[in-house]
């Protein structure tokens, strides 16, 4: 075995890749529907684009059999980290796979830098806490919009994608938790480090990190809520494995809801009388297992039509725009996307709706790009166009 | 272990213009030379000494491949058919480098199915889970026949090296069942071999359905490891799925109970496979991860696929087994059967995975690597070979992981110790152990499948020699140039 650094924040699944995986090739198909699940493979087709030979590349670069060249850039990064890997993988180390990828990610990072322009995320966090750029929102105006305290039981963690592309979720959200009487406040964020995370660059990480952690305790809060699935898998999982105690809750704006209609405090109206696919987004379905609680949902709006793509929950193809892709191979994510949208339309429905603003940006991208008819909306968009009951 | 002996590849043509030429052939985006493309292909699950290819290459039709093989034959150039890799004897890790052709990221198409004569015609990278689903999808009311393997190993490879199937006791190897071959010579000719052989251009979809009665060509190719020519299309019997399922398990209190059970089970004509395992690795399949057997436990036991057309015939199936078993105990053994499903609900649905082939199977992925001795077997000989495995597996401190067959109405067995292991940690222990058990099995008269050339080795000292002097010649005439899989066989 070889020396493995142990300032690596992904050594140990690093040393598990060396142990496991015999290259059976089980992770390129969902298993026992053997449907093609793995973007990357699919598009570059190479062994090294897929998840059993990203674990050779791990082995060969830390033996020395493969030296770091820029041509590793992309079997390294060309990769969503969708998971369908990993559950299409039935050996011990199925869970680590994306794990894995990361780690391998943050190899890459130290020795060859990362694909072009996801460089950007970090820089640009340095410059404005948020991946996208734009100047930094400390949330203020919408606090005294929206008439939001000092301090409150909950912090709704708006998150980056939904306050600087997807406002229209963001107001949604924000006007059902008042709706819904739920005592909460917003915090001066930074980016929940999802996309850093994700490609490998990591020297924020910690210092991001531990700064929101920070805001919600000074908030008061006990419960976070957000709507969005990356950071809801971030704040959930990375924050632990990054060695955060949290005490607080996360919740992702769906399982409120769900709560919320368990317990009778929210009951649903009017009609939406529309035919309407659920996309799974990897960050909640696959990572997360979540797969059932948003369907529970949209089957109680009266009039939803809710219909099935071929490939659905776990076996769910990704939207395209994860694991740092996006950014770094934007065309590329528009094909990913492309080939959902070509299985929402043969379920005929006109509405493809998912719990994750980072897929609706994509999935909306490439409609328009590609020219099909989808209006894509969230969940709490959808809720934000009905009569809800609020008790 | 051989050797592997340089072999330069570019003393007649440079790297650069090999590479510009299967740009040319292929496409740039299918082609690649940057090692971290083709470290993958360098290396698989098992023992066998890693090599780098030069170039990998991912063909979409025959035309690419004639012009390949040709300019490789021109410049004595090794091109290596990869399917999937899973075939656990390293034979496409390209032992004198060259191209490796991937056949199982586009041509892997499912041609024809003839519901009439019962066949698929497939390209070489069909998998078996993607022939399962299109038949469940398309004609629920045929099946092939699956082995053990995972659901992303190819059909065609393994059908090509006599790989087992789910059928066995019933209709031997995988290759027994082959109806017709297409495959591109060394000298760049498409042939097409089996009652497909009609037809100046192309053959009917309709006209793979028989291996004979001509003369047999189709044996050029089968168990040649990839070293005779490339296989581009493949037909494959299927069968009628019988609607009445009842898997059996089978548990031997005796250590060698399990071998007079399956010659007397394989000549009665009732179950389609009897797959017998060490029951460690039993144990593995339903869950319990700890590979031990302790005292007092069955040492082996066999899972029994058995089919029926009716509830009478599946009953009267039962009772002839139930009879074997009767008669075997009388006899001194210690034999019980169980029906397999009321014993999987103790578990978990994982441990019916076995007769919901392909499926992953549980104990085989457990690490990195996996090697076995796999090898068909004169039957008469499994008390032998049980017994004197069990001993070297006790020297070397290795769980038992035998797997026993009875193969095509009790004609013949396999006996296979299977090795998974870390590649990292323990591969020299396990190789040790493997060298001796297949020095043991050899002088049994055991002969192994999807060989590796280490292993071939020591066959080569034992075979005839005018086997040996008649297989160089063939090789010989068929690939005068050493182009195809160089290195297999000890060619």
């Amino acid at each position: 075995m070889v020396e493995i650094d142990d300032n690596l924040i992904g050594k140990d699944v690093l040393e598990m890749a060396f142990e496991r995986c015999i290259k059976c090739s089980t992770c390129k198909y969902s298993y026992k529907d053997f449907e093609k699940s793995c973007p990357s493979g699919e598009k570059f087709l190479f062994e090294s684009y897929w998840a059993s030979g990203r674990i050779r590349i791990i082995r060969g670069v830390l033996n020395g059999d493969l030296e770091w060249t820029e041509d590793l850039i992309d079997p390294i990064f060309a990769c969503t980290t969708c998971g369908a890997c990993m559950d299409a993988c039935q050996a011990p180390h199925a869970d680590y796979i994306v794990e894995m990828i990361e780690a391998l990610r943050e190899l890459a990072v130290k020795n060859i830098g990362s694909a072009e322009n996801q460089k950007f995320l970090v820089s640009r966090c340095e410059d404005s806490c948020n991946p996208y750029g734009e100047a930094n929102s400390d949330n203020s105006e919408l606090k005294e919009e929206y008439e939001l305290p000092e301090k409150a039981e909950w912090v709704y963690f708006i998150g980056c994608t939904s306050n600087y592309r997807q406002k229209s979720l963001r107001d949604s959200t924000l006007r059902f938790l008042k709706k819904a009487d739920i005592d909460f406040t917003l915090i001066d964020e930074h980016c929940c480090t999802s996309p850093m995370i994700r490609t490998g660059q990591l020297t924020i990480v910690d210092e991001y990190m531990k700064y929101n952690i920070d805001r919600i305790k000074k908030a008061g809060a006990t419960k976070v809520i957000t709507s969005c699935a990356g950071c809801y898998k971030t704040l959930t999982k990375d924050f632990e494995r990054f060695g955060n105690n949290l005490d607080f809750e996360i919740y992702h704006s769906l399982e409120l809801v769900k709560k919320l209609l368990d317990e009778k405090k929210i009951e649903f109206k009017s009609e939406y009388n529309k035919t309407v696919t659920y996309h799974d987004p990897c960050h909640l379905g696959r990572h997360m297992g979540i797969y059932e609680l948003p369907r529970e949902i949209y089957k109680q709006i009266p009039g939803l039509n809710l219909v099935e793509m071929k490939r659905n929950r776990n076996f769910a193809w990704c939207c395209g725009a994860g694991g740092g892709v996006k950014i770094g191979y934007p065309d590329w994510a528009l094909e990913i996307s492309k080939d959902r949208l070509e299985e929402a339309k043969e379920t005929g429905a006109t509405i493809i709706t998912s719990t994750c603003p980072f897929c609706k940006t994509n999935l909306s991208d490439a409609s328009a790009h590609y020219k099909f008819d989808f209006q894509v909306l969230d969940l709490m968009e959808i809720l934000d166009q009905i009569e809800v009951l609020f008790g | 272990m051989t050797t592997i002996q340089q072999r330069n590849v570019f003393e007649r043509i440079s790297k650069d213009n090999v590479y510009s030429k299967l740009v040319k052939i292929f496409g740039r985006d299918y082609v690649s030379d940057k090692d971290v493309d083709l470290y993958p292909y360098s290396q698989d699950m098992t023992e066998n000494k890693p090599h780098m290819p030069d170039f990998v290459v991912i063909p979409q039709n025959n035309e690419q491949l004639i012009e390949l093989v040709k300019f490789c034959n021109e410049f004595s150039i090794p091109i290596v058919p990869y399917a999937t890799g899973n075939n656990v004897g390293g034979l496409t890790i390209p032992d004198y480098g060259g191209i490796i052709v991937d056949f199982g990221k586009k041509m892997n198409k499912i041609l024809h199915i003839d519901d009439n004569m019962m066949y698929a015609l497939l390209e070489p990278g069909v998998t078996f889970g993607q022939l399962k689903k299109h038949l469940e999808e398309n004609y629920p009311q045929l099946r092939y026949s699956f082995p053990n393997a995972p659901p992303y190993s190819g059909v065609v490879g393994n059908v090509l090296l006599s790989g087992m199937t789910n059928l066995a006791a019933k209709i031997g190897s995988m290759a027994d069942s082959i109806n017709g071959l297409e495959v591109i010579t060394a000298d760049g000719n498409v042939a097409r071999i089996g009652s497909c052989f009609y037809g100046k251009d192309k053959a009917d979809d309709d006209s793979w359905w028989c291996r004979y009665p001509m003369p047999d060509l189709l044996g050029l190719f089968v168990n040649f490891q990839g070293m005779t020519g490339l296989v581009t299309k493949c037909a494959v019997q299927l069968w009628p799925k019988e609607p009445i399922e009842k898997p059996q398990l089978v548990v031997f209190f005796g250590l060698t109970d399990v071998a007079p059970f399956l010659r007397e089970v394989g000549r009665a004509d009732i179950v389609n496979d009897v797959a017998a395992f060490s029951v460690e690795v039993a144990k593995m399949e339903v869950g319990i991860p700890e590979p031990v057997r302790y005292p007092e436990e069955p040492p082996y036991t066999a899972v029994v696929p058995m089919s029926a057309k009716t509830e009478n015939q599946m009953n009267a199936k039962l009772e002839i087994l139930n009879n074997i078993i009767e008669k075997l105990n009388n006899e001194g053994t210690n034999i019980h059967l169980i029906d397999y499903r009321e014993f999987a609900k103790l578990f978990n649905l994982k441990a019916l995975n076995i007769f919901n082939l392909p499926s992953q199977i549980l104990s085989l992925h457990e690490y990195s690597g996996l090697t076995w001795f796999g090898a068909y077997a004169p039957s008469h000989k499994f008390e032998e070979l049980i017994e004197k495995t069990d001993e070297l597996y006790r020297k070397h401190g290795v769980p038992p992981f035998n797997y026993l067959k009875i193969m095509k109405g009790g004609h013949y067995g396999i006996f296979r110790p299977i090795f998974r292991f870390k590649k990292f940690k323990d591969q020299d222990k396990i190789v040790k152990l493997l060298e001796e058990i297949a020095d043991v099995c050899i002088d049994l008269g055991c002969i192994p499948y999807k060989t590796p050339s280490w292993i071939t080795a020591k066959l080569r000292e034992k075979i005839n020699p005018g086997w040996l002097a008649l297989f160089e010649k063939i090789k010989d005439c068929m690939d005068p140039n050493n182009i195809f899989n160089p290195g297999r066989w000890n060619t």
